[in-house]
């Protein structure tokens, strides 16, 4: 499990997460949800060590200053917004890096899970490509097959590992999409945790365990999608007049990925 | 369930293809045999030909006997023992550091332009040594005697690291290294430390300005074993460092946020490199002046066959970088026998085109 107490962070003098307090279960999808610049970024970053931050971080009881880089890096992977690479990669090389970078448990199986990590995100057939010349949806799940492969068991030594994913769908079709978020699922199903800032709210809806709904750097609502999704939050947190489960006026189509079968 | 076993099944359902697709280990490490071997014919080739007329048999022969009883005349002993082989070794290992510092560089700055000489740590070390030449002389009598044959590396290393500091603190903000940043910054740095030098060599005495001049000639001549045994050190312990970054540098091309994602502790990391890439530019410039574009065209051009990889991109760097040198060397001994061309033309000559050509290849790609 991973918890923040009273987590506040600055950056250049401005505070952008005010005391914010939250728990991410290992066998859940929490999702941060919330509209641009609430802070939902700042706060996992925070969470995975890479900002200096006020409050207590723990993540399966140890608390987070203690740990030295390579011993978070097998509790925990990270898939950034968006990154480019100025270099000749291939896609096999990018995807490496999460096996060989750190602390390697894998090292007789690397071939393997690379190519079961890049399947898990329906890029097999890649592994020859360059990453530069792939589209900004594949190289994004390029990225998640290596940070994928850097936890590729859930749980490691009777400790759930957790993957933290800043939109993970956001430069996706809808497809993929649901691949990704299934994936993220069965992380969970197998007894890791997974946290990720995500934007669609039907797909958070769909997939997520927890929901945290933050709003200018503090959190507003917090629980069950079920629970917390309501035409009052929706103003209060993204300050939109909107119905949860209305149906819009006939005439403009709209698609719910709820909707797909198999 | 174990996300093994579902990813499992839909690797079954396709087409599997190559098992090694994209993967460049073989061919990495076969370049590296290659380049082993190659090293050892152009170190060779270096100490056999020349002006002299000593044969080449000849003088391996008396490489290999040591005795007296071979065919070279003491003369050609002299030249084979005190002028071609500390030259070759030195120009050998200028060559690895130039082209293992450029590789750092471009893999630190995530950018395949960085260059020691193109963002102006090369300056920064001739700067520190022409005020080592100049103002040494005013140091404490004890200071110098203690640091002996060292005081010009020294001087350079230190030019080079406080530059290389600079650079780093200026184009890189929030772990993001700007291009147009880190160039034009390496410009107003190499101004501002020639402006510096211009005044010292303004300060300079008549013997100062002999000495500046001679070093500032950027050439592989008067190359001596006293040299070998003051720069070699430094250069050799940067070329054995800088091999256990490999790891970091690789994670570092991410970015160095994902870099410490993935385990790696990024400040550390990033002074070690600093510090070999000072260590190894001052050195050479300390010796040879500044010798230019080694640092992009090698590496550049191994990441085309090998790839970017560091564990194997580094060693190949410095073995082509060597290599390299020595070529460059041979041409610059013989294109105007017996006089010889200053290395640094002919390395600027084959390189400034190649950097051009490199600027314009990837100004579509990344949208310069």
């Amino acid at each position: 499990m991973i918890t923040a107490k009273n987590l506040t962070v600055s950056l250049s003098g401005k505070t952008i997460v005010h005391g914010v307090a939250l728990e991410a279960k290992a066998g859940q999808l929490t999702a941060i949800v919330g509209p641009n610049g609430s802070g939902k970024t700042t706060t996992m970053k925070a969470l995975a060590g890479e900002l200096p931050s006020k409050g207590e971080i723990t993540i399966n009881g140890h608390a987070l200053s203690a740990l030295e880089p390579w011993q978070l890096a097998v509790k925990r992977a990270v898939l950034p917004q968006a990154a480019t690479i100025a270099f000749p990669f291939t896609v096999r090389e990018i995807v490496r890096l999460g096996l060989t970078v750190g602390p390697n448990r894998h090292a007789e199986r690397i071939d393997a899970i690379t190519t079961e990590a890049l399947a898990a995100v329906d890029l097999s057939g890649f592994a020859g490509r360059f990453y530069q010349e792939l589209s900004g949806g594949e190289q994004q799940r390029v990225q998640l097959a290596r940070v994928l492969s850097q936890i590729w068991e859930p749980v490691l030594d009777d400790e759930p590992c957790f993957l933290m994913l800043d939109e993970p769908v956001s430069a996706l079709d809808i497809r993929h999409q649901l691949t990704i978020m299934q994936l993220a699922r069965r992380y969970c199903e197998g007894g890791g945790g997974v946290i990720a800032v995500m934007h669609d709210l039907n797909l958070t809806a769909m997939f997520a365990d927890h929901m945290v709904m933050m709003r200018a750097g503090r959190i507003e609502r917090a629980g069950r999608p079920a629970d917390v999704m309501t035409d009052d939050a929706m103003e209060a947190v993204f300050g939109c007049r909107m119905r949860i489960n209305g149906v819009p006026a006939t005439g403009v189509p709209f698609v719910l990925p709820h909707t797909a079968s198999a | 369930m174990s996300l093994n076993d579902a990813a499992r099944g839909s690797v079954l359902m396709r087409s599997v293809q190559s098992r090694h697709a994209g993967d460049r280990t073989a061919v990495a490490r076969l370049t590296l045999v290659a380049l082993v071997l190659i090293s050892l014919v152009a170190l060779a080739l270096s100490i056999t030909t020349g002006a002299s007329d000593a044969s080449a048999i000849n003088v391996i022969g008396a490489l290999f006997s040591g005795a007296e009883d071979t065919a070279l005349s003491m003369r050609d002993r002299i030249i084979v023992f005190d002028i071609r082989m500390p030259r070759a070794l030195l120009g050998f290992l200028i060559g690895a550091a130039l082209a293992m510092s450029g590789a750092v560089m471009q893999g630190l700055f995530r950018n395949p332009l960085a260059d020691p000489a193109l963002v102006g740590i090369s300056s920064g070390s001739a700067l520190g040594a022409v005020l080592m030449i100049v103002l040494g002389a005013s140091l404490p009598a004890g200071v110098m005697i203690a640091l002996g044959a060292f005081a010009l590396p020294l001087a350079a290393f230190a030019g080079g690291l406080l530059t290389t500091l600079l650079l780093y603190r200026i184009a890189t903000r929030g772990g993001q290294t700007s291009v147009a940043t880190m160039l034009l910054a390496g410009i107003a740095i190499s101004a501002l430390a020639a402006a510096i030098t211009g005044i010292l060599i303004y300060m300079a005495d008549d013997k100062q300005l002999r000495d500046i001049t001679f070093w500032s000639l950027g050439s592989l001549s008067g190359m001596t074993w006293a040299k070998l045994f003051a720069a070699g050190p430094i250069m050799l312990v940067a070329l054995l460092v800088v091999p256990f970054l490999s790891r970091g540098l690789n994670a570092i091309t991410l970015g160095e946020a994902a870099a410490f994602h993935m385990g790696v502790k990024v400040q550390r990391l990033k002074y070690i490199a600093v510090v070999a890439v000072a260590g190894a530019v001052g050195a050479s410039v300390a010796v040879s002046g500044g010798i230019g574009f080694v640092g992009i065209v090698v590496p550049h051009l191994l990441r085309i066959v090998i790839g970017p990889d560091h564990r194997y991109l580094l060693p190949a760097s410095a073995l082509f970088g060597g290599v390299l040198m020595l070529g460059a060397d041979m041409l610059a001994r013989t294109i105007v026998a017996p006089a010889e061309l200053p290395i640094g033309i002919i390395t600027a000559l084959a390189g400034a085109p190649f950097f051009l050509w490199v600027l314009l290849r990837d100004r579509t790609r990344n949208g310069w």
